[in-house]
Parts: C-alpha cells; structure tokens; sequence
C-alpha cells in the first residue's frame, strides 16, 4: 500500500486533529492561534502536493497527477486566504470560535480527497467531508434568522444531492460492476454499448455534482445561501470549494465516462448556457452585493462549463485557467466586501460602495479592477479566462456557447460597471464613507489585484502549468 | 526597431508618474505636452513598415506585436499631433481644478491605449487597447461626476462600446481561427482567400457591430452627442478627432482582407449612408454647439465608413483626406466651442451673438476651421470635398442626392457654430466674454491653420501621409497624388451646389430648427429611447426571472430539483429503451406481502398526515417495515443496523420535535397538496421503473460465491455472515461502530444540553 502518496491529505487531516485538541484549552480564546495554526497546514500541505510525486494509490481509490496538483494547489490557496478574511470579522461579530478554521480545514480535506478521487466511493467520501462542515459553517452565526435558514437550505438540498449522487454511484456499481475510474473507463471503452443504467446512473451523478458546483439547474441553494451566511463564509464558499467541485465533475466525466462523452455533452451545454444566462441576467436587479455575487458565480461557472462541454485538451486549459482566475479575482473581490463597514457595523448593500472613490481611492481602485476583471475587460486577468473558453468553442465548432457566452458578458458587464459607477460617480451618503480596512484584508487585496493587473504580462507558466494538467486529465 | 513598442509603452508608462507628480506640482501640467510632441517626433521617424514581436502568449499565438505602415502612422499622428495641443489646452482649461492631475492622467493613458490600438500587429493586443479607449472615455465623460446627465452619459457611451467590443472579440477569435493567425500583417497577406471561407459573413458582422458601436453609426449613434457632457478638450480630442475614429481604422485596416464580399461593401455603405443622413437631420436640429457639433462628427464618421465601403482607388484617398481633414477643423471647433462656453456662459446657438468684436483671435481661428469645414477653396477641406463628390458620383443610385443634402447641411453646421456666434450685435447675457489665455488658444489657431497650410501646399503630406494610407486601405499603391484636379464640371456644379443649398439654409436655420425640434417622434422613438427602454426590460426580465426561479421556498427548490432530476432519468430510461421487468425469481411470502403493506401503509399515512409527530411516527413504520423486510430475507446483520439509525433518529427527532415551537399544522393549500401528490407519484414511479431496471438484470454471484468458498478456508469460520462482518470486512464493522458510538454520544449531549435553558 503506498499510502505515502496521499501524504498531503494525512498531514492537513492529522493537523486538524492536533488543531482541534489544542483549541478546546478551556478559559481562553484560541480563535486567532488556530485560524494562524490551519493556514499553516494549509500552505504546508500545499508544499506537500508541489513535492508529490504521481501515481496511484489506496488499492486504487486515490490518483496524485498534474491535474489533482494544480487544482489542489488552487483549493488551498483559496481556502487560506478565505480564512484570512474571515480573521478580523469574525472577532468584530463574535464569531471568532476556534471551531471555524478548523471545520474549514476538514473541508478543504474533503476538496483535497475529490479533487484526487480515482474511484466513485472516493469521489462521495470527498464530498461528505467537504459538504458536513460547509452545512456548519453557513450557520455558524447561528443566532442570525438568516444565517440558520442558509444552513438549513444548504443542508437539506446539499443532502438531496448527496444521496441522488449515491443512489447514481449504486445504479452504475450494479451495471458496471466497479467503481474504480479506471476499470470503468475499460467498460465503457468497448464498442457494446453502455446499458441504459448506466446511463440513468450517469444522470443522478452529473445531477448530484452539478448542484456542487451550483450550475443550473441546480443551482437554487446558491443565492440564499450566499446571502445569509457571514460574508468570510460567503467569501470561503465562493472560492476554494468550488475550484475542487469544478476539478472533481471534470474528473469525473472525463475519466471514467470519457467515452460516455455523447452522453452527457449535451446536459453540460445546457447547463453552462442556463448558467451563463442566469448568472447574467437575474444578477442584474440585486440591490445586496453578496446576492449579486452569488449569481456572478453561477455566471463564472458558467463559463468554466464551457471548457468541460467542448471534450478536448483546449477546453480543459481553458477550465483550468478559469478557475484559477475566477478564485483570485473573487477572493479580491471579497477583501473589499468582508471589510465594508459603516461606522462599525457591517453593510451589504451596493448603495453602501457610494462615494468610495472619494473617501478611499486605493480601495475603489481595486474594486474596480475586480470589477473590469469579472466583466472580462482586457488587459485584466479575466479577460484571459474568458478568451480561452472562448477560444475553445470556438476551436470545437460550438459556437453557439461561444455567441452566449459573449451576450451573457455583456449583459454581466453591465451589473459590474455599475458597481464601479456607484462607487465614482454617486454621492457618499449621509453618514460618512466606510471605514477603514485592515491590514490582513487590504494584503489580501493588494495581492489579488496585482494578479489580476500582471497576469497579462507573463502568462506563460501558468498556462503550461494549466495545460500540463489539462493533459494528465485528457491522457 | 525598439522605437516602435516604445511609443505606446512609453505613453503608458507615463500614465501613474502623471497622476502622481501633478498631484504635488499642478503648475507643471502645461509641460506634459512635451510627452504627446515627442512621441509624434518618434511616430514621424520611424520608418514605413517598421516591426517588433515579443512572445507573449506563446500557447495561444498571441504575441506583443507592433506595426507601422501608412494608415497606422496617419493615425499616430493625429492622437500624438492634436494629443499635445489637447494637453495644452486641458492645463489651461482646468486650471485649479482639484482632480485636474487625475484628469490629465486617464488622457494620457487614452493616449497610450490609442496608440497602443492603431499600432499593434495582432488582433487581440489590438483588442486589450480598444477596450482600454473605451474605459477612459467612461472616466473622462463621468468627469464632472455631481452632474446626473454626465453619468448616465458615461455608463452608456461604456455600454455601448464594451458591448460592441465584445461582439467583435467573437468576431477577431473567429477571423484568427480562420486565418490560423492572429497577426494583422499575415492575415493581410492571405489576400482575398478569407473572404471565401464559411465563417467570413459572421466574421465581417460581429467585426462591424464592434467598430459601428465604436465609430457611432446608426442606429448606435446616440451615445456620442450625449458624450458632449466631457469636458472640451475630452470632446475635441476623443469623441471628434481620435477614438470615434478606431471603428474606422479597424474596418479600413481590414478592407484588403474583406473588401471582395458583397456583404462588407454592402454593410459599410449602407450602415455609412444612413448615418449620414440621420445625422446631418439631427445636426440642424440642434441647438447646442458641442451637440450641433457632435451630430456632425456623426456624418463624417458615416461618410468614412461609407468610402471604405466603395473599392476605389479614388475613395481609399477621399477617406485619408477626409479623415485628416475632419480631425483637424473638428478638434478645432470644439476646442473653441470650450472658449465660448467658458466666456459666454451658454452653449445655446441661438443665443449667442456678436462675440466678434469681443473675441476677435477667437473668432479668426472660428472662421479658418469653419471654412475647411464648409469646404472653401484654397482650404484642404476643398480638396475633401471634391473627392467626396467624385467618388459618390460614382456610386448611382441614392448617393449623389444623399451627398447633396448632407454637404449643404455641414455648410449649415460650419455656419451656426463657427460664424454666426460671433457676428451680429453684442448678445446681453452671459459673462464678460474676451479672448482667453494664449495657451487656451494655441491648439485651435494652430490646428485651424494647418487646414489652410495644407490646402494650399498639399505636396507637403501627398506623398508622405496620403498616399501610403489609402494604398493600405486598398491593399494596393493607389496612384493617386493629393492636389490633382480630381471631376470635371460636374462635380464642380455640384460643390457650389451644396455651398449655396448650405448658405440658404443657413440664413434660414432660425425659423427652420424649431420646425424640426417640433418634431418629437424624432426622440420618443429613437435609438437613444430605445436604449433606456433596453436597459429597462433587462431590469424587468432580472426581476421576473428571479421571482420566478428563486423564491426562497426550501419546499420549491426540493421540488424543482427532485422533478428535474427523475424526470431526467425516467427520460433516458426510455429514450434508449431501458424499461424492462425483473427476470422471473421466487416470489414474495405472505409475511413480505404483509410487510409490504405495512411500508406502503406508513409512506401514505406520512402523506397524509398532518401533525408533525403522526409524521414522523408513519416514516418510522416504513423505517421498521424495511428493517423486518431485512430479516425476513436473512441479512441479519442490515436490518439491526437498520434498526438502530432508525431508533436514533427517532429518538433525536422526537426530542428536538418537542422542545421546538412547531405545531402549526400542514398550511399547504388544496392546489399545492395538489401539485406536491402528483410530483410525489412522479418520483415514485421513475424510482420504481428504474429498479425494476436494475433487477433485470441477471445477478453476478461472483462476490457472494467468493466469501461463500473462502468463509471456512481463509477465515475458519462457518456462519458466512460472521466472517464478513468480523473478518473480511472488520475494520469497516469497527468504523460503523465508531460512527454508532459518536452519534449516540453526540445525542446525549444534545439531549442533556436542551433541558437546560439558554
């Protein structure tokens, strides 16, 4: 058993142990040490994956490729600098219980296991143990109506879908005998035909994994959710769970059902293309920035979808390039909304941003390179994420992706040019401008941004390492 | 060759330097316009022709690539030549302004991006520069951010432009596709073969909205007077002389690769013409000299996309003159139009009067741009204008006549706002109006004088700038040299046809402007009322959609997603012919029967019932129903598992049941219980068709065989069941006991905790 392979997801579930112990020292408040002590397991694990070599291991059930490298990397970068959002907030709005970073590091070890799932049991235990601590987390600011009822939506249809996931991972065992990636690939490789099972199961799989990743239609929980749950959860949900979700329904189709692909190229159409028009167009009549964003990130994945719908190599560069992009420039974006208060107290409104420009330039700045970036406005980095996926259908014939994908940006660029208008254009209210942010969130920020602003000068690296693992997953 | 990329990679990374070094020294404003006047030194140095490529995308092909050729340099060397006049002007305009290092900052970085536009060499580094205009236009319009009409003004001209940019991304991702290139220069020398391939006609559309919504043509013409809410200088140097006209540069760069299909002569000449005519009727309409003036720019910017339209040697030239021309009496009329708001205090034609007396420098550089305007002899706008008549002579049908009326009505503009302001008697209201500042004035004199220069010496630019723009516009050396005698007898009957058409109407225009401003289904249903209303139903349809799709309801979500996903499955199953009964096995006792009733009697009483409690009390029956079913069939060990997650569910269920404020009973209406039975039966039968499905199919034994042979040889013992719960599968046995342990662990605690209060 070469179990040492899986390394990195022992370590961060071993760290989480450790954390969870020292945290509960009784009479004092461990909030602060153990948010520090999990980013430090998260970017030791982090380390761990860039060292590991590839290969397989468990008895098969666990795949380390370049494919699991770049998206984990991805994974948990984004849950790192989620939770260094989540510091200074959670102590203003008494949320600062050292059991958030902690359940924040099961998750991402739930993420870490999905994203290097070689087997359909593997792919479920991944997901329980990303969804169980993100059904506890939405309600963490549990006497708040509306955090609660975020954590009760999510959980109940978060449980609806794991068990349409399961019922589908049941019906395709029972037709294909197995559920290792690989030896299903060898099943449906042969020219016999699948059974229609296997194609029922197929469509509870695609149906569970969607209502992950909250493309539509399966998408419902995402707004709510989004909205209700404090905003550093909001950010974290936003960010490094959806990047192992993406990565893990590319996996999944990819791999075993690769040759499935006829099957389910056409629900994967239609998903990015109600995506993309959803995102776009019921974005537009929010007045809670977090609500907005919610529909920005049906929109986002959306688009990512694209790259998955068009099966070939430069459409999988272009997913992967996506989510790169789509987690940076969401967690900048992020930084400014976890930091948006008026005179203490936290606000969510897009009116709220008013005047920014004259009160603090720096900050409406960056806001609105997230914006520009968001909208896909060149020379900005999401411009590039949108110009691959683009390319990609345009390179496999599917323009129709291609043509919706541009109106949806439109109509996208719209809502987020308003934003940046808002916040030059319109009068500071009454009350004064924001307050001022702090440190952590403005590094955070700067950071982000300054992706966002250089990654067109040096693409390169990124995109071969965006196209090494689009070729580990694509064979 | 690093001149080249310098020129805009300089002007760009000048961009933050000004906005902080002006902030600290304002006074030294002035002095940027060394930057502009350099860079046109470099423009005009570097040799036709010129290149450089950097890697920059590799994987894609996209490279950092510039270019300079003829029609590139013309229009680098207006953006640089008018760029420093406009930086003078603007120090002085916004003299003291608090933000004018801000202001100051975005042009430059306009200047860079226009640059960067009309030099680069590669379809999609063109398209990061394009969309950069764009950005700062919005910042430049929104400038005077406390004036309503400013913002909404640069939230629209922003729309417009970037939604246009975006169609024509499809467009340029689609042109590299088929060209297998994105470099400019390549796909150029492909010649005439694209415009055979199958994508050419959606190639040429989607490029085309991009550069109308850009170059302000009908129907997408309205955002341009409403820019007029910029600042001046911002109006003379984007929205007249320089950023409207990318739209142009794009589809003359692209003419040679295009110019042989029927829909791109058609389009261009069509979308021209029509742009031509709405906007010279809205030119006499108006009232306002920077509006007046924009409605102008619209004709002109018509008439350039109509000549790229016609495939002549002659209108390839008549385009280049034109174009040059245009930017020179326009800048300068608006640059004065900014002087006589400043001293006058109105922008209203019809009132202004008589400042000639008072403002005689003014009113001298007026009359020099309005008559290049007016197409006086002696003045290059002659030349323009000769051209124009003998290539729209060329083209029968609507043309000539079209050509006619919009001359005459430029004469008109040229008149109200380059003459009739400053004749007459001394108007009563606004400030103490007198020549402003010398440096105020510089730019106007010197742009309006360059007209009469170059009228009456076009051998000066012939050679050097005309000839190698309308040879790249046409893909082809054109031959044709600037200042030759261009029509005969009728185009001259025709220029002094216009001229004079122009001069009655002019002297007319007071009692003709409020005729046309009468007529109001101009605005009511025009493209600028149009686009509100767009903006408006996108807001409507967002609204509708999200009340439709997500109404908060948990029940609703479920209810959509369970339909979606078993109406799915029930669709494959029968669509690729799956339905099938189970293959014929020993049938159920009569205690499994009974049991059977039992499950079905709980799940419908569950349905039925409406407290809480009798709720969960049914699911338990079938919990337990299932559980015996187990028994029954001899996995012992499934139904006391089963058994127990049921007790504690029960158990956890009841206890929290009670201490919850829950006992409003089922407020669901008739029509809802309605609709929940229906998608219930749904679901079941879908459930049941595909388990039906699953049991048809024969059963493989091989693992049950396994454990069965293996029991007593590998794990000596006899009771199969025993083996595999503490043998082969051992460590999964001690984890559901881990599990069992926790959760009952965990409900203790519960159920302890909740006795107690807070």
């Amino acid at each position: 058993m070469n179990w040492t392979l899986a390394l990195p997801e022992i370590a961060l579930a071993c760290a989480g142990l450790v954390i969870l112990l020292v945290g509960v020292i009784p009479g004092r408040n461990t909030f602060f040490g153990c948010t520090m002590a999990v980013i430090g397991a998260l970017l030791l694990a982090a380390v761990l994956v860039l060292g590991q070599p590839e290969g397989t291991a468990l008895g098969g059930l666990y795949v380390a490729d370049a494919f699991s490298g770049f998206m984990k990397i991805l994974a948990l970068l984004g849950a790192a600098l989620g939770l260094v959002l989540a510091l200074d907030f959670n102590r203003r709005e008494s949320l600062d219980r050292f059991e958030f970073p902690v359940l924040a590091l099961f998750a991402t070890t739930g993420m870490m296991v999905m994203v290097s799932a070689n087997d359909l049991m593997a792919v479920y235990m991944g997901l329980e143990l990303l969804s169980l601590p993100l059904y506890v987390i939405a309600a963490f600011d549990r006497d708040n109506g509306r955090s609660a009822e975020a954590g009760l939506k999510y959980f109940v249809l978060g449980a609806l879908a794991s068990g349409l996931l399961l019922y589908g991972v049941s019906l395709v065992y029972g037709f294909a005998g197995t559920t290792n990636f690989d030896r299903l690939a060898d099943v449906f490789s042969g020219n016999g035909g699948v059974p229609a099972g296997v194609v029922v199961g197929l469509v509870f799989v695609v149906a569970g994994l969607i209502f992950k990743v909250s493309a539509v239609p399966f998408h419902m929980w995402t707004p709510d959710v989004y909205e209700g749950a404090p905003t550093p959860v909001t950010a974290f949900f936003a960010a490094a769970p959806k990047v192992a979700a993406v990565a893990l329904l590319a996996r999944v189709l990819l791999g075993p059902f690769g040759d499935l692909a006829a099957q389910w190229q056409q629900v994967i159409i239609l998903a990015s293309l109600g995506s993309m028009l959803l995102g776009a167009f019921a974005a537009v009549g929010q007045r809670n920035i977090k609500r907005l964003m919610a529909y920005s990130s049906i929109g986002h994945v959306g688009y990512a979808l694209m790259g998955l719908a068009v099966v070939s190599d430069e459409g999988l560069r272009g997913l992967a390039i996506y989510m790169l992009i789509y987690m940076l420039m969401n967690i900048g974006t992020f930084a400014i909304l976890v930091g948006m208060r008026r005179r203490g107290r936290a606000v969510e409104r897009i009116e709220d941003l008013a005047g920014l420009g004259g009160t603090d330039l720096g900050r409406a700045l960056w806001m609105t390179v997230f914006m520009f970036s968001m909208a896909g406005i060149p020379p900005l980095a999401g411009f590039f994420g949108k110009l691959y996926v683009f390319l990609a259908a345009v390179q496999g014939g599917f323009w129709t992706l291609a043509v919706v994908g541009v109106l949806t940006s439109v109509v996208s660029a719209y809502y987020y040019l308003r934003i940046v208008k808002v916040m030059f254009f319109d009068e500071a209210p009454a009350e004064g401008g924001l307050d001022a942010t702090t440190p952590g969130l403005a590094a955070v920020t700067a950071t982000t941004g300054i992706f966002n602003l250089v990654f067109c000068l040096y693409p390169a690296p990124l995109l071969l390492a965006a196209g090494l693992a689009a070729a580990a997953l694509l064979g | 060759m690093l001149a080249l990329p310098a020129i805009p990679l300089l002007a760009l990374a000048c961009v933050p330097l000004v906005g902080w070094g002006l902030r600290r020294a304002p006074v030294m404003a002035p002095w940027l316009a060394a930057l502009p006047a350099a860079l046109f030194l470099l423009v005009l140095t570097t040799p036709d022709g010129a290149m450089f490529s950097l890697h920059w995308i590799p994987t894609l092909g996209v490279e950092l690539a510039f270019r300079l050729d003829g029609l590139s340099r013309l229009f680098a060397l207006l953006i640089a030549g008018i760029g420093a006049g406009v930086f003078l002007y603007a120090a002085a305009y916004l003299e003291g302004h608090p933000l004018l290092h801000r202001f100051l900052a975005v042009l430059t970085l306009f200047m860079a991006a226009m640059l960067g536009a009309v030099l680069a060499d590669d379809l999609l580094l063109l398209f990061a520069f394009w969309e950069l205009t764009s950005l700062a236009s919005f910042m430049l319009i929104g400038f005077d951010a406390h004036r309503a009409e400013a913002r909404r003004a640069a939230q629209q001209g922003l729309m417009v432009t970037v939604a246009g940019g975006l169609a024509m991304l499809a467009g340029l991702l689609l042109l590299g596709d088929a060209a297998g290139t994105f470099r400019i220069s390549a796909i150029l020398a492909q010649g005439s073969t694209l415009a055979a391939h199958p994508a050419a006609p959606w190639i040429v559309v989607l490029i085309a909205i991009g550069c109308f919504a850009k170059s302000a043509q009908w129907p997408l013409h309205f955002w341009l007077p409403n820019a007029m809410a910029a600042p001046s200088p911002v109006s003379a140097y984007l929205h007249s002389a320089t950023m409207v006209k990318l739209g142009v540069y794009l589809l003359a760069r692209l003419n040679p690769a295009f110019e042989a299909l029927a829909l791109w002569q058609g389009l261009l000449i069509g979308v021209g013409t029509a742009t031509m005519l709405a906007g010279a009727v809205l030119a006499l309409r108006e009232r306002d000299l920077k509006r007046k003036l924009a409605w102008s720019t619209v004709v002109a910017l018509g008439t350039l996309v109509a000549l790229i339209g016609i495939e002549d040697p002659l209108a390839a030239t008549a385009a280049v003159v034109f174009l040059l021309v245009h930017a020179l009496y326009k800048a300068s009329l608006f640059l004065i139009a900014g002087i006589v708001d400043k001293k006058a205090g109105t922008r209203d034609a019809m009132q202004l009067r008589g400042l000639g007396r008072r403002m005689p420098i003014t009113a001298a550089a007026a009359l020099l741009a309005g008559l290049s305007m007016a197409g006086a002899p002696g003045f290059i706008g002659a030349f323009a204008k000769d051209l124009l008549f003998t290539v729209q002579l060329g083209v029968p049908r609507l043309l000539p006549a079209v050509a006619l009326l919009v001359n005459a009505a430029m004469v008109v503009v040229a008149g109200v706002v380059a003459a009739r302001p400053f004749m007459g008697k001394p108007m009563e209201t606004g400030g103490v109006a007198k020549d402003p500042a010398v440096a105020l004035l510089v730019a106007p004199i010197v742009l309006a004088t360059l007209g009469l220069v170059f009228g009456m010496a076009p051998h000066l630019i012939s050679a050097a700038i005309i000839e190698p723009a309308a040879g790249a516009i046409l893909g082809r050396p054109t031959g044709i040299a600037l200042g030759e005698k261009q029509g005969g007898t009728v185009v001259m009957t025709m220029s002094f046809a216009a001229l004079g058409l122009g001069l009655l109407m002019f002297l007319g225009w007071r009692r003709l402007q409020p005729t046309l401003a009468g007529q109001t289904w101009l605005d009511t249903y025009g493209p600028d009322a149009g686009y509100g209303r767009a903006m408006r139903a996108v807001s409507a349809v967002a609204v509708a959609l999200t009340r439709r799709v997500q109404g908060g309801s948990l029940r609703g979500y479920l209810a959509a997603n369970l339909a979606l996903v078993f109406a799915g499955a029930a669709l494959v199953l029968v669509a690729r012919g799956g339905l099938a009964l189970p293959l014929p096995g020993p049938w159920a006792g009569p205690a499994q029967l009974a049991l059977a009733a039992v499950i079905l009697a709980g799940a419908l009483a569950a349905c039925r019932l409406r407290a809480l409690f009798g709720q969960v009390m049914a699911a338990a029956l079938v919990g337990f129903g299932v559980g015996i079913l187990f028994l029954t069939l001899g996995a012992a060990d499934l139904a006391f598992t089963q058994f127990t997650v049921e007790i504690l569910a029960i158990v956890l269920l009841v206890a929290i049941l009670a201490r919850l404020p829950f006992h409003a009973p089922d407020a669901r209406r008739a029509p809802e219980r309605r609709r929940d039975a229906l998608l219930a039966a749904g679901v079941g039968a879908a459930g049941t068709a595909i388990l039906l499905a699953v049991l048809s199919v024969p059963f493989d034994p091989f693992i049950t065989e396994w454990m069965g042979k293996a029991a007593v040889p590998e794990a000596k013992g006899r009771n199969v069941v025993n083996v595999i719960i503490v043998d082969f599968r051992a460590l999964d046995t001690l984890g559901e006991i881990a599990v069992l342990l926790i959760a009952a662990l965990a409900a203790t605690v519960l159920l302890r905790r909740t006795g107690k209060p807070g």
